[in-house]
C-alpha cells in the first residue's frame, strides 16, 4: 500500500472518530471564540488599530487552539493502547505522521474557517473581499504549524507536563511561521498582496515543504522513542 | 588530564592579551561577546550532529555528546545575552533590545533550554534520548530559518538578503583589534572542548550507573 | 577609558560563571563516581554470596 492510500486511511479514521465523539473539534472552537472575547476585553483597541493588530490577535488565537488540538493528537491512541497497535502494523511511519497532520491541519482549518469571519464581525473590520487571500495565507501557516506540532506532540508524548512542555518546546521553532503569516497578512489588509510580502511567503513555503520531508523522513524515529 | 591542564593555561595565559588592543573600553566586551556566541553555535551544532548519530547508529555515545553539548551550548548563550545586555547599556541606554542579533540569542537559549527541559521531563531514559535527538535535529535545521525571518523583520526596508548583513562585524574591525579578536575565539574553542569532555564523562558514568542499576534490578 | 565598569561587569560575570559551572561539574562527577564504586562493590560483594 503506498504512502497516500495509507494516510488517508488513517486520516479517515481520526475523522470519523472525531465525527463521532467531536470532542477536540468542538473545544477548539469554543475555545478560539472565547480567546476573541477576551483579546477584545484585554485591548481597548480604537477601529483602526485593530485593523492592525488583527492579523497578530488572529494568530495568537489559532496558535494556542491548535495547541490544544495537538495535545489530544494522540490522545485515542494513547487511552486504549492503540499506539502500540498502530507501530506493530506494517503502517509507515511517514503515513501516520502525514496523515495525524492532516487531522489537525483539517481540526484547524474548520475553526479558522468559523474564527475569522466571526473576528471580523466582532472588531467591526472591513474589507471582507480580502478574507480569502487572508484566509490562504493562514492555511500556509496552518500548514506549518501542523507539521511541526505533530512532531513535538509525538516528541513529548511520554514526558510529564506534556501540556505544558509541547507549547514550551513548540513556540520557538513556529517563529518563523509566526513573523511571516502575520507580515503577510498585515500586507494584504493594507494592500492587496504587495510583492513585499512575497519573500515572506516563500519563506512560508518554504519552511512547510522542509518540515513536512523531514518529518516523514524522521517521524519513525519519533514515535517508536 | 594533563592535556584539559595545557587547555586551561592556554585559556588563563591569553586573558593577558585583549587588554592590550581597545577602542573605547566597551568595545572590549566584544572579545568575550563573539568567542561567545560562536561557542554557542558550535555546541548546537555538535547537539545536531550528535542527535543525527543517536537516530542513525543508537550509540549512547552520541547521545551523551549531544546533551553534554546541549547543556554547555545554554551556558554559553546564556553568556552571549548577559554580555549583549551589558554591552547595550552604555552604547544604546538601555539593557534590553529588541535587535536581531539579541532576539535571535534569547530564541536559541528558549529552543535548547527547551532541549533540557524536555529531557529531564522524559523518564525513560532511551525515549528522552530519542525525543532530544529529533529535537535537536528540527530545532537545528529551524536556526537558519529563523535567521532569516528575524533579520527581514528587524530590517524592513532593506530587500532580504539570504545571508545575514550585519552579521560579519569583524570584516570591518581593524586589524589590531582583530587579533586580540581571534585570539579569544580559540581561547573560548578550547575552553568549550575541555567543558565538553568534562561533562562527556560525567555523562558515561551516569549511563554506567543506569546500566548497573537495570542489570541489579533484572 | 569611560564604562570601565561595564567591561568588569561582563569579564567578572563571564569568567564567574564559567568557573562556577566547572566546579558544579567537578562535584557531579565526584558524586558519580562515588555512586558508581558503590555501585560496583555491592555488586562484586553479591556476585561473591552467591558463588
Amino acid at each position: 500500500m503506498n504512502l497516500l492510500k495509507q494516510t488517508s486511511l488513517v486520516f479517515w479514521k481520526d475523522l470519523l472518530l472525531e465525527l463521532r465523539r467531536r470532542d477536540s473539534l468542538l473545544t477548539m472552537f469554543f475555545f478560539g471564540t472565547l480567546l476573541l472575547f477576551v483579546f477584545h476585553f484585554s485591548f481597548d483597541l480604537p477601529p483602526d488599530k485593530v485593523a492592525e493588530m488583527a492579523p497578530a490577535l488572529l494568530w495568537l488565537a489559532f496558535l494556542f487552539t491548535g495547541t490544544l488540538g495537538l495535545t489530544q493528537l494522540f490522545q485515542v491512541e494513547r487511552e486504549n493502547h492503540c499506539l502500540e497497535a498502530l507501530l506493530l502494523s506494517p503502517l509507515d511511519r511517514g503515513a501516520l505522521f502525514l496523515a495525524k497532520s492532516c487531522f489537525n491541519l483539517f481540526l484547524m482549518l474548520l475553526v479558522e474557517l468559523v474564527v475569522m469571519p466571526l473576528f471580523w464581525i466582532l472588531f467591526n473590520l472591513h474589507g471582507w473581499n480580502l478574507l480569502p487571500q487572508l484566509f490562504l495565507v493562514t492555511l500556509l501557516g496552518t500548514v506549518g504549524f501542523c507539521v511541526l506540532g505533530t512532531i513535538m506532540s509525538a516528541v513529548t508524548l511520554r514526558a510529564r507536563a506534556r501540556e505544558l512542555l509541547l507549547p514550551l518546546v513548540l513556540f520557538p521553532l513556529m517563529i518563523p511561521v509566526i513573523l511571516a503569516t502575520i507580515r503577510c497578512m498585515e500586507n494584504i489588509m493594507s494592500a492587496g498582496d504587495l510583492g513585499a510580502a512575497e519573500s515572506w511567503l516563500r519563506l512560508l513555503l518554504g519552511f512547510d515543504v522542509i518540515f513536512v520531508t523531514v518529518g516523514i523522513l524522521i517521524f519513525d524515529r519519533v514515535i517508536e522513542g | 588530564m594533563s592535556l584539559s591542564a595545557i587547555v586551561v593555561g592556554l585559556y588563563w595565559g591569553l586573558v593577558i592579551a585583549p587588554p592590550d588592543a581597545y577602542q573605547g573600553e566597551v568595545q572590549r566586551i566584544m572579545y568575550l561577546h563573539l568567542p561567545s556566541i560562536l561557542t554557542a553555535y558550535l555546541s548546537y551544532f555538535l547537539v545536531f550532529i550528535g542527535s543525527c548519530m543517536y537516530l542513525w547508529k543508537r550509540e549512547k555515545r552520541d547521545d551523551i555528546l549531544a546533551h553534554s553539548a546541549a547543556e554547555i551550548g545554554v551556558l554559553f548563550t546564556a553568556l552571549t545575552i548577559i554580555e549583549g545586555s551589558i554591552w547595550g547599556r552604555p552604547t544604546w541606554g538601555v539593557w534590553w533590545t529588541w535587535d536581531a542579533r539579541l532576539t535571535l540569542t534569547a530564541i536559541l537559549l528558549l529552543i535548547y533550554t527547551g532541549y533540557l527541559m524536555l529531557r529531564s521531563l522524559i523518564e525513560d531514559e532511551n525515549r528522552a534520548a530519542s525525543a532530544a535527538a529529533v529535537l535537536g535535529i528540527i530545532g537545528f535545521l529551524d536556526i537558519p530559518l529563523i535567521h532569516m525571518s528575524v533579520y527581514w523583520w528587524r530590517t524592513l526596508h532593506q530587500p532580504p538578503s539570504i545571508l545575514q548583513p550585519n552579521k560579519a562585524p569583524w570584516e570591518n574591525i581593524a586589524w589590531p583589534l582583530l587579533i586580540p579578536l581571534l585570539i579569544n575565539i580559540v581561547a573560548f574553542l578550547l575552553l568549550l572542548f575541555y567543558l565538553l569532555s568534562l561533562r562527556y564523562r560525567l555523562g558515561e558514568i551516569r549511563d554506567e550507573i543506569r546500566m548497573r542499576r537495570l542489570e541489579q534490578s533484572a | 577609558m569611560e564604562h570601565w565598569s561595564f567591561v568588569a561587569l561582563a569579564y567578572g560575570i563571564v569568567w564567574s560563571v564559567i568557573v562556577v559551572y566547572f566546579f558544579f561539574l567537578k562535584r557531579r562527577y565526584r558524586k558519580a563516581q562515588m555512586e558508581l564504586s558503590a555501585l560496583t562493590s555491592a555488586q562484586t560483594l553479591e556476585e561473591h554470596e552467591q558463588t
